[in-house]
């Protein structure tokens, strides 16, 4: 049982190699192939939960060679909790693509590749999440960026290829950060472990306080500028926007959060919660993050561009799980995780549904959405759930982990940023609601007609938003697991 | 205490939010059933409300918790005399105004959305009142106002859509704030609970002033307290009839209920006092009495007109809140009652009166008396009412407020009544007076009484604005008791 | 000073690349010019994490007799990976480029910016 994490690893691995070779046969069905692929993704990813929940977090080490000279992988609750959010959103995002692809790639054998580039980001997002070791974390940050560029730029369209370009001179430039880190926190430890530089690295800070804080420094920039922290997302709003929905989905939801849990659990883990308080780092994250939930939100309202309205919301979003892990309390933490699983399900129901509309209709624009209740209600449905979940109504996800960083400002004594995050609320509310009222109110065509879409369209979207829905209500579990996650990180 | 009675409040709240469910499936085969279920559903509400009267009698407070649905607050029902007294009067103005809607809304169409966020504001409202918890409190406020807004911009005219913007974004800044100060009281105090003696607050310093004004802005803005009070005159005329009278009667009291619960169960009447921030709310109740009344005068659209008045009488109810005395509070909690008999006769008449003749401007109602005899009988009925004419329930409620400012020290307010009850009279009577004498003599031509609406719609008008003469005039004034237990339970919670 | 900044000559250097190259990537609007500053950085990167590993005078890590001190294997090791990770980097931008030569007709990124003007 020890082994099904890294299984979970292999088999995308080798899912994203095989596929290319599979496809070779034109009557190959790659989509079924990838829903099943990812399927047995998220069993293993439960049964990992369910083993860790019976026995306990573990580390392992491949090859048995033991830490600090062998590899250490970290089956910890935070492993757990990203492993079931990207395995469970990584189904339900290949079902939808299945429908929806052959519109946006067109024919050809584009998909088969496009199947195997999600794999390999996949592999690349589970690995991330539970290496423990920096340079691991870096090479699967770079597996990562390559994956998720191409997927931006596997849409033929100039646009698209344009936004890839910057996504990836940008990503190029974090990675570069972060390798200089690495380096000169092994210039000062002589460890790669996270572990072992915990217990190196006060001793190291003393010595060289300065190798310490320009690698903090080029940590929190490098990874920044991947997870999109303000004001590093300029490649964002168009990756994000112009990428195949599938794309956009799991960019938005899974790719920048891996990217702050990667940062979170070096700053927590090989710095440690009082190192990291000692230095005013977390006072910059929470200017930086307070601005991106700010700058995220106001550029939003100006959108006309769904899909980019969208994907400036996630830069105010990606700003709450900032906000949170720099609150550095408990219960700060514990919003900050929860929030990377309840945006990841909401906004990829957004953008499942905005997406739905574009396929049906083409329609793109904003305020061409009048009416769309009427043409496409069960969509809409949807998108209103995703929307006032959002804005953090009760009864929806988005409350949740809203009130937990509410709960983790007040513990942190700080409750100005309390009303950032209910003055944020509003500006949710600003931008969704229009959308929300305008589909459905005050359009003169009265005339109710059904969806149509692909039963592989609608059953993701109706999974999300249950799941939006049920997790509002009964959020136990999710929470106990965010608090286990985050009491790991804090001691 | 564990017996079947403790889940009432849970059965009244969930029952009409679950009803929706069949509803949606009833709806869509025929108009008649949906019709009927819907007020078939709103009366075993009332009738699960009403159940609940013994055993509050009898043991005071019943209720269950349930911790396990949004942690770390919970789900908690709880019942006490106040929540079931302002319950059953929620219960039973909705039963009312769903049986005048059939009709109604029959006539303007669009039932297959109105009613089932008719009965989900009904369950948000009646779980308002009916929770144990300020957390609860709040998840059923939203329910509420959300639900609401579907109400507010039924007819999606123009007007409608634009009054439903300003609603809803102010709807949502007030939950905010309400969010504010409960997230704040359980930072500070560990649970936000309401029960007596469990006060959430010990000392007036910076952050529970703060949660204050949170706690202000949150239920002021949902009682249209000035200067939080600018959506309602859009949003309340703009609604269909019957939901204006639902908006004007009953859900403006989910405000009051909350800030009577605030000053009396969060901080407690000493805090308050010691602290002066009742100044706050008297000066605030002055303003918006005054400003309510005033502007009502000038008001030429029939509704609007009634929504100014609703904003005069809030402040009626948030004077008597923040007097901090026995009779202040048994005024404000018979008020709420007075209030929503009286604003739902009249909204319901106003109806009436617009749903027969199309006009909503007041100098086009002369004579129509005459051709709607029940219906203005009603209207003036409730309208003497509000000017507070003894017997009616009206004048009971500003005389045991009246007493209340003095027994407080406060008597400028008594002449701050009674100036408000003039105004009241010049904006009500003028209309009376012209229905009824606005024509020449031989155009005085009486209809055939009641053949002037359906009797689905004229029966609820005659029978709350029966209960505006009953409820003055009665020697066994039950709303008025219920009010006086609750506001000695409430002082008693204090000390 | 100068003899401490010449023994650390290599650390130097390192900076001195990883900066030309951070300036070229971001500042040069050509994109064949923006790839070789990635590429420049990485660079310096790479000397930079050499050096972390270097012994003066030490032997290569093979065991052999007699050799005094070994140059730590590690960063030469990790480098070989991250020299893999950036010569892909460096194709997909690459190929990219040819992408948006074929599209747009041109490597500059203002032009690129001018020419795609309010497309969504």
């Amino acid at each position: 049982m020890n082994h099904l994490p890294v299984l979970l690893v292999a088999l995308y691995l080798a899912a994203a190699l095989g596929l290319p070779l599979l496809g070779r046969n034109k009557k190959f069905p790659a989509g079924l192939f990838a829903v099943g692929v990812a399927g047995c993704g998220l069993i293993l990813a439960a049964a990992s939960a369910w083993h860790v929940a019976g026995t306990g977090t573990y580390s392992y080490f491949p090859g048995g060679h033991q830490a600090p000279l062998g590899i250490e992988i970290t089956i910890d609750w935070v492993t757990v909790f990203l492993h079931l959010t990207i395995n469970l959103l990584a189904v339900l995002v290949l079902i939808y693509s299945t429908a929806d692809l052959s519109r946006e790639l067109g024919g050809g054998r584009a998909k088969t590749w496009y199947y195997s580039l999600f794999f390999l980001l996949l592999a690349a997002l589970n690995g991330i999440v539970m290496a423990f070791d920096l340079f691991n974390i870096f090479v699967f940050t770079e597996i990562g960026t390559i994956a998720a560029c191409a997927l931006v730029a596997i849409r033929p369209k100039r646009l698209c290829v344009e936004a890839a370009f910057k996504y990836l001179v940008l990503s190029a430039l974090g990675s570069g950060m972060v390798l200089l880190g690495i380096g000169l926190l092994y210039m000062v430890t002589g460890y790669l472990n996270i572990g072992a530089m915990a217990q190196a690295l006060p001793k190291a800070f003393a010595m060289y306080p300065w190798n310490v804080l320009v690698a903090l420094s080029l940590f929190v920039i490098g990874l920044g500028t991947k997870a999109a922290l303000f004001p590093l997302h300029v490649w964002l709003p168009d990756a994000h926007s112009s990428a195949p929905t599938p794309s956009s989905a799991a960019l938005s939801g899974l790719v920048i959060k891996v990217y702050a849990v990667a940062m979170a659990r070096i700053i927590f883990q090989a710095y440690g919660a009082e190192l990291f308080s000692r230095i005013p780092v977390p006072d910059v994250i929470l200017v930086f993050s307070t601005a991106g939930i700010f700058a995220g939100s106001v550029l939003a309202i100006g959108q006309t561009d769904i899909k980019r309205m969208l994907a400036y919301s996630s830069v105010a979003q990606i700003g709450y799980i900032f906000l949170g892990f720099a609150l550095v309390t408990m219960n700060g933490i514990v919003g900050g995780i929860l929030h990377i699983f309840c945006h990841a399900v909401m906004k990829s129901l957004l953008f499942l549904a905005a997406g739905a509309i574009i396929f049906k209709t083409g329609i793109r624009k904003i305020e061409d959405l009048a009416g769309m209740g009427y043409r496409m209600p069960l969509t809409m449905a949807a998108f209103s759930i995703g929307a006032l979940s959002m804005v953090g109504i009760p009864g929806f996800s988005g409350f949740i982990s809203k009130y937990y960083l509410a709960f983790g400002a007040l513990a942190a004594d700080r409750p100005v940023y309390v009303a950032v995050i209910l003055l944020s609320s509003l500006l949710n509310a600003v931008y969704f609601f229009p959308i929300v009222v305008r589909a459905f109110f005050g359009h003169k065509e009265k005339q109710m007609t059904w969806d149509r879409l692909p039963w592989a369209m609608t059953v993701p979207m109706v999974v999300l938003a249950a799941l939006t829905v049920i997790l509002g209500i009964l959020p136990g579990g999710l929470v106990r697991i965010a608090e286990l996650a985050a009491g790991a990180w804090l001691n | 205490m564990n017996s079947v009675y403790n889940y009432l409040p849970l059965w009244a709240t969930l029952f009409p939010v679950l009803a929706t469910v069949p509803l949606f499936f009833v709806e869509r085969r025929s108009a008649k059933i949906r019709d009927v279920f819907a007020q078939a559903v709103t009366g075993i509400t009332l009738l699960l409300v009403a159940l609940m009267y013994p055993y509050v009698r009898d043991h005071g407070v019943i209720g269950v918790s349930y911790p396990g649905i949004l942690p770390p607050f919970g789900i908690s029902f709880r019942a006490d005399i106040l929540g079931f007294m302002l319950a059953l009067i929620a219960a039973a103005v909705w039963f009312l105004a769903t049986v005048y809607s059939k009709v109604y809304i029959g006539h303007e169409g669009g039932g297959n959305r109105y009613y089932p966020f008719l009965l989900l504001s009904l369950g948000g409202c009646l779980g308002v009142f009916l929770t144990g918890d300020f957390f609860s409190l709040f998840v059923f406020f939203e329910l509420m106002s959300l639900a609401s807004y579907v109400l507010v911009v039924h007819e999606e005219s123009d007007a409608a859509i634009a009054a439903g913007y300003k609603y809803l974004i102010l709807t949502l800044i007030g939950g905010l704030a309400l969010f504010f100060g409960i997230v704040i009281a359980f930072e500070v105090a560990g649970n936000v609970d309401i029960a007596p003696g469990n006060l959430l607050f010990a000392e007036p310093n910076r952050l529970s002033f703060i949660a204050f004004l949170a706690f202000l802005v949150g239920f002021g803005m949902k009682m249209g307290i000035f200067p939080m009070h600018v959506w309602l005159p859009d949003a309340h005329p703009v609604a269909p009839s019957p939901a204006s009278a639902l908006l004007s009667g009953v859900m403006l009291k989910t405000g009051a209920y909350g800030m009577i619960r605030v000053v009396y169960n969060v901080y407690g009447p000493e805090l308050i006092a010691a602290a002066g921030w009742d100044t706050i709310l008297l000066v605030l109740a002055g303003i918006t009495i005054f400003l309510g009344s005033a502007v009502a005068i000038a008001q030429t659209d029939i509704k609007r007109r009634l929504a100014y008045s609703s904003i005069g009488q809030m402040g009626y109810v948030l004077l008597g809140i923040a007097l901090l005395t026995e009779n202040g509070l048994t005024g404000t909690t018979f008020h709420i009652f007075s209030h929503a008999m009286m604003k739902s006769t009249l909204f319901l008449a106003a109806g009436a009166i617009i749903f027969k003749t199309g006009t909503r401007k007041i100098k086009e109602m002369a004579g129509i008396g005459f051709k709607m005899p029940v219906t203005l009988g009603c209207f003036t009925l409730a309208a003497l009412a509000m000017i507070g004419i003894p017997p009616l329930n009206g004048f009971i409620s500003k005389l045991i407020l009246s007493m209340g400012a003095l027994d407080a020290g406060k008597p400028a307010f008594v002449f701050l009544l009674i100036l408000s009850s003039l105004m009241n009279g010049i904006y009500y009577l003028p209309i009376i007076i012209s229905a009824f004498f606005g024509v020449k003599k031989e155009e005085r031509k009486w209809s055939r009484a009641f053949s002037e609406l359906k009797p689905s719609m004229w029966i609820p008008i005659a029978v709350l604005a029966a209960s505006c003469l009953v409820f003055g005039l009665l020697p066994i004034n039950l709303p008025l008791k219920w009010a006086q237990i609750a506001a000695k339970a409430l002082l008693g919670a204090g000390n | 000073m100068i003899a401490k900044l010449i023994s650390n000559m290599h650390f130097l250097t390192a900076m001195v690349l990883f900066l030309i190259g951070f300036h070229t990537m971001l500042t040069h609007s050509n994109l064949i010019k923006k790839v070789m500053g990635m590429n420049i950085m990485e660079t310096g990167i790479f000397l930079f994490f050499i050096s972390v590993g270097y012994v003066r005078g030490g032997s290569s890590p093979i065991a052999v007799p007699g050799a005094e001190g070994y140059i730590n294997p590690l960063p030469s090791a990790l480098i070989l990976t991250g020299i893999v990770v950036s010569v892909s980097l460096t194709a997909f931008a690459l190929a990219l480029i040819v992408k948006l030569y074929n599209y747009y007709g041109t490597v500059d990124a203002d032009k690129i910016m001018q020419l795609r003007g309010g497309e969504e």
